[in-house]
């Protein structure tokens, strides 16, 4: 079983890397998941993390790229929500790593 | 130019995997921009009642997921009003009510269609 | 464009073939196989629905013969060979799963 540390906790990950219970997540959470994937979280990671979190609540599930990239021109603009912007910050899958770092299920409809 | 595809959902969301099954083929042609469209009739329009709540039978909830329908790109979504009248149900905002000629006309339209 | 419509649950305990029948286009036809072969039960609703519709209707022999089913004649009987035949025949197919 895939475990991740923080502090002096061991969190149970599936076998993708996603957290396996989206209640385990927090910013410390985070910045763990993101230093195993060698990414140093800034504001403007975090601002698109909040607003998965956010998507997960609305819909219950993970979008895809298109609708993340729809999603996020909807909530903060078209300048970021583009497909350059969040290839930039999300190592140019932004679907899967943001979803990974946002403590969500992996996106079922990305293949 | 990609086929276009016509799921036709007609299972009520709790009652087993159809509903869901449903949604995620059209969740994943979106993904690929493919033109799809979606018709709730039956039981399936029961997936567009008010208020429900899937945490009461620790599912996964079908009808959160239908609002994000137009952020995958599936603006075509219809119900037939002829199911929708038989179960005392209102048009929804989320869905566009059909008749029964409409329903067969549009079938025609797509190039494939699938019924679970 | 004409449809396929092919149906293989039992009338009597689901409101397929009533859906369809509401549903079908002029150029469509129903294909009955599995237990949407009782449809064709003598004296049964459903087969007073067949009946009186316009839909041209087909039906898998094997499957009525192994249930005992007399076909009527406005029923046309294919075997497998001729189920794929009305598959290309018609624009597309439609399997009310």
């Amino acid at each position: 079983m895939n475990t991740l540390t923080v502090g002096a906790r061991a969190l149970e990950l599936d076998k993708d890397g996603y957290l396996a219970d989206l209640n385990d997540w927090s910013t410390e959470v985070a910045n763990a998941l993101a230093s195993a994937e060698e990414l140093e979280l800034t504001d403007e990671h975090w601002e698109i993390l909040e607003l998965l979190r956010g998507f997960y609540q609305e819909f219950q599930l993970s979008p895809a790229t298109r609708p993340l990239i729809k999603y996020t021109a909807l909530k903060l603009g078209p300048e970021k929500g583009n497909s350059l912007h969040l290839n930039r910050l999300f190592k140019g899958t932004p679907a899967k790593l943001a979803a990974k770092l946002a403590g969500l299920p992996r996106p079922t409809n990305c293949l | 130019m990609s086929r276009s595809l016509l799921v036709i959902s007609r299972q009520a969301p709790w009652s087993g995997p159809s509903a869901r099954e449903a949604l995620d083929v059209v969740l994943a042609g979106g993904a690929f921009d493919l033109p799809i469209g979606l018709l709730f009739l039956d039981d399936g329009v029961f997936q567009l009642a008010p208020a429900q709540n899937a945490k009461a039978v620790q599912q996964k909830d079908v009808t959160a997921n239908l609002q994000a329908l137009s952020l995958f790109g599936i603006d075509e979504v219809f119900a037939c009003s002829h199911s929708l009248a038989e179960r005392g149900l209102s048009a929804p905002d989320s869905a566009q009510p059909l008749s029964s000629e409409q329903i067969s006309q549009m079938i025609d339209r797509y190039d494939q269609v699938m019924t679970l | 464009m004409s449809t396929l419509h092919v149906l293989s649950h039992s009338p009597f305990s689901d409101s397929r073939l009533d859906s369809c029948l509401r549903l079908c286009g002029a150029q469509d036809a129903i294909l009955l196989c599995g237990d949407a072969t009782y449809a064709l039960q003598a004296g049964s609703a459903p087969f007073k629905a067949l009946e009186v519709s316009a839909v041209v209707i087909f039906v898998l022999a094997e499957d009525a013969q192994a249930r005992g089913l007399s076909l009527p004649e406005w029923a046309k009987s294919v075997d497998y060979p001729g189920f794929v035949q009305l598959s290309i025949d018609h624009d597309k197919v439609n399997s009310w799963l």
